[in-house]
């Protein structure tokens, strides 16, 4: 590689994207997402992902403000693919076309040689796909060869929409552990996903989406300072609800016999229940869930299992955002 | 550019669409060589001439082959990967009717052999003696390359202004095929018959103008500007308008 690596910072500033019918998708959106990290891009359907990030490829035109990459335009930079690596939601190949196709026309445009097609494609595990037509391919098939697209010109930053969407296991992890390595070596990779649990176990950092709207950006480390939440089961409950109270910590009842302790750690918790005199039967540290946060923020209904809020149908699907 | 060509042939050679509208061009170049040798009208050099002129009528396959060319990126989506590979639409534009212009004079080959294969025996065999040099005979001929060349962008632009495959190539093919047939022999209307592309191929082409036909068709050049236009306005409008438009 070059000495000094490009630079691979996507810049987002003040981008606004009002399509017809008054559908203020994207409001006025800042961020900046930085080399050598895997930043998550997270919102509720409809929030405005694909849009924001159709816009910082040059696809659609914002309404106000831009978006940069290295300081420049998408449709500045020369020979994009060798810069930047795309996959979107909808990315959609010719039916009638192969992959292995597919890649050696971008492979032309871009000006790399036809053997690139054939090593993305075993790098995506589509080795033996390679040589068929796209009609017959499945989800997954699909997602691995907008990955394979995406990463033909060996680019320095990574823009994916959903990549995880429909891959197997298998799949999820040899994703996770490509962009721990990309990210290693410096380069740029932005996420959008669905999947929380699978942005918490890769991303460095996120940034959170509701209705358009930036609801907050930062490294998960940062985010969740403070958040952490203690388990503590015990006999007597109201009176270490008392206790934590008196000391300046929020306790919530969980179920019976059981309390979530916020901000504060296992060892003061434990330390008060001590002094005074309280039983435990159980005290643990929970995982920060990067679930939690994203509800706490966005107030919004997200996945299946998170219970609902009060009042709503449990049967009802969470009405989408992005209305204006 | 060159570079954009060269995709934009490897798009074209990685779909099967080409092979069957060649078949479909060679075929109607055939039939219209056919059809008059059968029916014993071609005499003169001049008659073949005519013949030569008619099969040109390839050229709504040309226009398929160019329209689909830009509605079914639209349509299969592939227009995102074009754009992120060569973000400047012109550019997109300009390959793409570089590459359709070559198609056509490829397929306006492939007729003439068809054409030529058919046409010379036949013509010998009826005791013909035709000078290739003359009767408008070159005219014909070289008059098939370049209308076949024009169509293929003439396809891509109303390509890209409908963006509906399904409405454009119906509409292009009814417009070239029956309407404007129509329109030449509507009293009044008929003035704007040789502006329209198939007015214009009848100027380039020598074509005999039949019985009920009456209108007065422009001079060559004439012709060769009109359909010029023909090609290029729709193709710069349309990479202007709507290949601007956010690709959703
Ligand atoms: N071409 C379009 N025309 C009109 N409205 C649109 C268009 N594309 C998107 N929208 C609207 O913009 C808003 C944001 O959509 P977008 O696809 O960016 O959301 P998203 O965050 O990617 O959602 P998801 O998680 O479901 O993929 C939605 O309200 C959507 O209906
Ligand atoms: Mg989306």
């Amino acid at each position: 590689m070059t000495s000094s690596p490009p630079d691979g910072r996507i810049v987002v500033h003040e981008l606004t994207k009002v399509f017809h019918g008054n559908v203020r998708a994207v409001d006025r959106l800042s961020f900046t997402v930085e080399p050598g990290s895997v930043t998550g891009f997270l919102g509720p359907n409809g929030a405005g992902k694909t849009t924001t990030l159709r816009m910082v490829l040059g696809l659609v035109h914002p309404t106000g403000g831009g978006a940069t990459i290295g300081g420049r335009q998408y449709r500045q930079i020369p020979n994009p693919l060798t810069v930047v690596g795309a996959s979107l939601e909808s990315s959609s190949f010719h039916p009638a076309r192969t992959a292995r196709n597919h890649l050696r026309v971008q492979c032309i445009v871009a000006g790399l040689p036809e053997r690139r097609a054939d090593e993305v494609l075993d790098m995506v595990g589509l080795h033996d796909a390679a040589r068929r037509k796209v009609r017959g391919y499945s989800l997954g098939m699909r997602q691995r060869l907008g990955l394979a697209a995406a990463l033909l010109g060996d680019p320095w930053v990574l823009i994916l929409d959903e990549p995880a969407n429909g891959l197997d296991p298998d799949g999820i992890r040899w994703l996770r552990g490509l962009f721990r390595h990309l990210a290693g070596e410096g380069r740029t990779v932005l996420v959008s996903s669905h999947q929380l649990g699978e942005v918490q176990e890769v991303a460095d950092r996120v940034v959170i989406l509701d209705r358009g709207r930036l609801v907050s950006s930062g490294s998960i480390a940062e985010l969740t300072a403070g958040t952490e939440v203690v388990r503590v089961r015990s006999p007597h409950t109201d009176r270490l609800a008392q206790v934590l109270t008196q000391a300046g910590i929020p306790a919530v009842a969980d179920g019976p016999g059981v309390l979530q302790v916020r901000g504060s750690t296992p060892a003061h918790v434990g330390h008060l229940a001590f002094t005074a005199g309280v039983e435990l039967h159980e005290l643990a540290a929970q995982g920060f869930d990067l679930e939690d946060l994203f509800f706490s923020l966005t107030g919004s209904a997200y996945g299946g299992q998170h219970a609902a809020p009060p009042g709503a149908d449990p049967r009802a699907f969470p009405p989408v955002g992005g209305a204006a | 550019m060159i570079r954009l060509v060269r995709a934009e042939f490897l798009k074209v050679r990685t779909t099967q669409t080409w092979f069957w509208l060649l078949l479909a061009a060679m075929a109607v170049s055939a039939l219209f060589v056919i059809g008059p040798f059968a029916a014993g009208d071609v005499r003169t050099g001049s008659d073949l001439a005519q013949v030569f002129s008619a099969a040109s009528t390839a050229y709504i396959v040309v226009f398929v082959l160019g329209a689909l060319g830009v509605t079914g990126e639209i349509r299969h989506q592939t227009i995102t990967a074009t754009v992120l590979a060569t973000p400047s639409r012109w550019a997109v534009v300009t390959g793409k009717m570089i590459t359709y212009a070559v198609l056509g004079v490829a397929y306006a080959l492939a007729c003439l052999i068809v054409q030529l294969a058919i046409a010379v025996p036949w013509a010998a065999a009826d005791g013909m003696s035709v000078r290739w040099g003359q009767d408008d005979i070159p005219r014909a001929l070289g008059g098939v390359f370049l209308v076949l060349a024009l169509f293929g962008i003439v396809g891509l632009g109303i390509g890209a202004l409908l963006r509906n495959q399904m409405v454009a190539v119906p509409v292009g093919i009814i417009f070239l095929l029956v309407l404007q047939g129509i329109i030449a022999v509507i009293p009044k209307v008929k003035v704007v018959y040789p502006y329209l592309p198939g007015g214009a191929v009848d100027s380039i082409l020598p074509i005999r103008t039949g019985r009920g036909f009456d209108v007065h068709l422009l001079p060559f050049a004439g012709g060769v500007i009109v359909l010029l236009l023909w090609a290029f306005v729709p193709a710069v409008l349309g990479a202007a308008v709507t290949l601007n438009r956010d690709i959703t």
